[in-house]
């Protein structure tokens, strides 16, 4: 086995000869991945892969290589690539490799020591069970899709030339489907099931199987309504999608770079008092929890809005020393080809005490908005805030009807001055790092139908 | 890339546990991303990208390895790792390979090495200047320049060998403009499957002006409406919603597992009857253009609706051997090696029709004109989409009048394409910035002459 450690350090001392800053990153990974369909397994792929990043800092001016390649050919290649590139672009005073810090040793709970016991054979038995939980729920369960699960340990090597060097390993496994319900004249609806974990041993083939049959189930039939202003109740699935925008309104690089609908509106009254917002690197379980952030900066929870008021940003050390102050741990990057960038960690909005039935009790006319698109319908930029929805209408406390064919607008702003319920259904989705987010109440929403 | 006899030994290693075909997909991927934001180049990025992937069919049960490594040994591991599912001592043959070749002219005019990095770099930050000086209302600029190289090499144990060279340019530039307290941004953008001929046929600073001013106009916008209205979607990039909506309906793998609304449904009318539907993977130049899919299949022009009568699916080879057709339609594509192919599209398109596209919004009473828009997205089970404009225009009395902001439509697919009642004459592949998702991202292309859709749900929060 190599070390990866040692050839990160020894390519930073390369990299770093003649005088500049460098930073070297390789990941090494496992995945498996399976697919059923019909009750067969259906494809089956298990790999491993290796790869390096070096990232080049001269005067200011940075360059980046990476390569799959880790012979000793393809390594020179590479980290020379860097230093020819870091030639090329523009001389930023803020660009630094940050100093070197203590990394607090408490386990985050990100690897699964166990992750290489659970055979390929028990994962293909799990997955056709999803599937069977899906199917078997009912007989208008017509077929499923995209059945399948997928599992990785990764391991992070990152040394650079401030005296930095580190390393961790990661698990995750996940588990999807979609379930398609289809009515008697041949009009289907599908609906998503979704297991994520640490570990084969947090997926539940029950409830992810159940979970897709019975909203898809639920949904059959949808119908648009009247045109109107409504309260609306967000499924976490949902909600999920409009916070993704929200966190990279609350980026600081989005601030600097006029890309915020938040823009200077520190210290502000944001949001209803209902509204706190996290983002916390080292989250116990958190999909995008880790010791060190994509720079080796200490991961850490920071305070973003706090019962409504606007309290702080996430930063990496570029942004933070810009804005002369200290980073939160939120560079982040995609595996070795990305140059590290800021963005959110484990991003979540913090639980309320209320149960989802709870929530539905109160309200006295809106819609239960299960599963919604859109492709860049929400905005971090414009603050816009438009998606198609479809779910269930709500009246007097009591779940009625399904809706479909609709659409449901806001701003984000209006979005969260009128959250006026939170869930305590606190839901962990792989967006954009990983986001938190229960059953939402909103009010004042604008639902697009039929013109009555 | 490797010799026919390396290539054999791996392949007959893949087929001894029983697997009735076994694959060699050899990549080599070099790309070179420079980026340009807040008046700095920021990025300067070279990657490579090298593996092999090696993929058995035993019957129905698709089996996959990959490794970094292109030395023989590690890819006969890959492949024993690929044959570990197999049970079987039912070896079946190599058949000798042979070399096809295709006669499809796709070479590029100009090699990216005929501007230096420091030229392409100078590109980008004139687009800055030029942008940042079109209007003072301009907040922001970026622009990014990419080219890639994608080398393939394809055997497999029926006997075919195949090599490709897929190159890419591409160049993508967007504003942000500010005014009191408003903001928008807007983009635009050109590429291909071309060499740097891609900069003489394109201006890249009458681009980044046409990005200045729709961003400035939409800081004028009014909220979008909400309700049912007729919709006229423009010409080139409004071909997404096609691609989304109904396109990958048509797409074998939704076809065979019955998912799609267009199982079954090859003879029957699914559209209006001024609807031809084609995918072509073989016009040179566009994003979405092979000559050989990454199953090694020619690809081809398939009809997939012909005056509204669906004539066609999308086939890879697993989709193809599942139903036991011939052949397959060359729209296998896949990531890279460490990806499997499925059926995806390549250039899809609504071909041209009879109307002018002027007489088009002028025969509009009231509805949206779409100027342009960001992707769409839909369900596949039932062609539900959505896609939202990022500039749009209420028409009335067949007149363009106010900007309208926070767009977003939505409707079914299939229905939609049965009311499409005006096809206008304009046909236009987009720009060739497009990137599909399908749990594995391709590029491609998409196209349509202007039409109309009588009813589409609109969201906005205005009246």
């Amino acid at each position: 086995m190599t070390d990866y450690l040692e050839l990160a350090k020894s390519v930073v001392g390369k990299a770093s000869s003649d005088g500049a800053e460098a930073e070297v990153i390789i990941t090494d990974s496992k995945n498996t991945q399976v697919k059923v369909r019909n009750g067969e397994v259906d494809q089956l792929s298990l790999s491993g892969s290796v790869g390096m990043g070096v990232r080049v800092i001269n005067n200011g001016r940075t360059g980046y290589a990476y390569t799959s390649d880790l012979s000793d050919a393809g390594v020179e290649t590479t980290w020379r690539a860097a230093q020819q590139l870091s030639a090329v672009t523009t001389e930023d005073q803020y660009r630094k490799l940050p100093e070197p810090q203590p990394i607090p040793e408490d386990d985050l709970g990100i690897f699964d020591p166990n992750f290489e016991d659970v055979t390929t054979a028990e994962k293909l038995e799990f997955l056709k069970q999803v599937e069977k939980y899906a199917m078997d729920y009912d007989e208008k369960i017509a077929v499923t899709d995209f059945c399948q699960y997928g599992d990785g340990v990764t391991y992070t090597y990152l040394a650079n030339s401030k005296g930095f060097a580190g390393s961790y390993g990661s698990t995750s496994a996940f588990a999807y489907l979609d379930a398609i319900a289809r009515d008697a004249d041949g009009v289907s609806v599908s609906a998503i099931g979704l297991g994520v974990g640490i570990s084969f041993r947090d997926l539940n083939a029950k409830t992810i199987g159940e979970q897709a049959s019975r909203k898809a189930l639920s949904l059959l039939g949808g119908k648009p309504v009247d045109t109107q202003k409504a309260t609306v109740v967000l499924d976490p699935i949902v909600g999920g999608q409009i916070l993704g925008a929200i966190s990279a309104a609350l980026s600081a690089e989005a601030w600097h770079r006029k890309r915020s609908f938040l823009l200077d509106r520190m210290s502000q009254e944001v949001g209803s008092s209902m509204v706190t917002l996290m983002d916390n690197g080292r989250l116990k379980g958190g999909l995008a929890s880790a010791p060190f952030d994509a720079e080796g900066v200490p991961t850490k929870a920071t305070r973003l809005i706090d019962e409504g008021v606007l309290q702080n940003l996430i930063y990496d050390s570029y942004s933070a020393a810009k804005a002369g102050t200290i980073s939160t741990g939120n560079a982040t990057r995609n595996g070795h080809r990305g140059m590290p960038s800021l963005g959110p960690s484990n991003f979540y909005m913090q639980p309320g005490t209320k149960s989802v039935d709870e929530i539905i009790k109160g309200v006295d006319k809106g819609f239960y908005v299960l599963s919604v698109m859109q492709t860049g319908g929400v905005s971090p930029i414009t603050g816009d805030c438009s998606m198609s929805a479809n779910g269930l209408w709500i009246e007097n406390g009591e779940i009625k009807q399904a809706v479909g064919g609709v659409t449901i607008a806001t701003t984000l702003d209006d979005f969260l001055m009128n959250i006026s319920d939170v869930g305590n259904d606190l839901t962990q989705l792989p967006f954009m790092g990983a986001i938190g987010v229960p059953t939402l109440r909103v009010d004042h929403v604008t639902i697009g139908g039929i013109d009555s | 890339m490797i010799s026919k006899e390396s290539a054999s030994k791996i392949l007959a290693e893949g087929l001894k546990t029983g697997a009735d075909f076994a694959e060699i997909y050899i990549e080599d991927v070099s790309q070179l991303r420079l980026g340009l934001d807040d008046s700095r180049l920021e990025q300067a990025i070279r990657g490579t990208d090298r593996g092999a992937g090696i993929r058995l069919f035993f019957g129905n049960l698709v089996t996959y390895a990959y490794t970094d490594v292109l030395t023989e040994e590690s890819m006969l591991s890959a492949a024993k790792s690929a044959a570990s599912a197999g049970t079987s001592s039912n070896k079946n043959q190599v058949i000798d390979l042979t070399e096809k070749t295709s006669s499809l002219d796709f070479d590029i005019k100009k090699a990216f090495d005929n501007l230096s990095i420091d030229d392409k770099a100078t590109i980008l930050r004139q687009i800055d200047e030029v942008g940042r000086a079109h209007n003072p209302l301009i907040a922001q600029v970026f622009a990014w320049y990419m080219e890639r190289s994608r080398k393939v090499w394809i055997y497999n144990s029926e006997g075919l060998y195949v090599h490709d060279n897929r190159d890419f340019v591409e160049m993508g530039m967007g504003v942000i403009a500010q005014k009191d307290g408003i903001l928008q941004q807007a983009y635009n953008g050109f590429g291909g499957q071309v060499g740097l001929e891609l900069l003489d046929n394109n201006d890249p600073i009458e681009k980044i002006k046409e990005a200045a001013d729709s961003a400035v106009r939409m800081l004028d916008a009014k909220p979008a409406p909400a309700g049912e209205m007729t919709v006229v979607l423009p010409n080139g990039w409004g071909g997404v919603l096609f691609h989304e909506a109904c396109g990958h309906q048509m797409e074998a793998d939704f076809i065979t597992n019955g998912a799609s609304a267009y199982a079954n449904k090859i003879g029957e009318v699914v559209a209006s009857p001024i609807v031809t539907a084609i995918d072509d993977g073989t016009i040179p130049g566009r994003r979405g253009s092979i000559r050989f899919d990454d199953d090694g299949t020619p690809s081809n022009r398939t009809v997939l609706i012909e005056k509204g009568v669906l004539k066609e699916y999308m086939w890879d080879k697993v989709e193809a051997r599942r139903v036991g057709r011939d052949a397959s339609t060359g729209n296998g594509r896949r990531q890279s090696y460490r990806h499997m192919p499925m059926p995806r599209m390549t250039n899809t398109f609504i071909d041209a029709g009879e109307h002018d596209p002027q007489e088009i919004i002028e025969n509009t009473k009231r509805g949206i004109f779409v100027k342009s828009m960001a992707g769409g997205q839909a369900d596949i089970a039932h062609g539900d989409f959505v896609f939202n404009a990022t500039e749009a225009y209420l028409i009335e009395d067949g007149k363009l009048t106010a900007p309208l902001r926070g767009a977003t439509f939505t409707g079914n697919g299939p229905e939609v394409l049965k009311e499409i009642d005006m096809v206008g004459t304009d046909l236009a592949l987009d720009p060739g910035m497009g990137m599909c998702g399908k749990g594995q991202s391709a590029r491609v292309s998409v196209g349509q002459p202007t039409i109309r859709l009588p009813r589409v749900m609109v969201g906005g929060t205005g009246e």
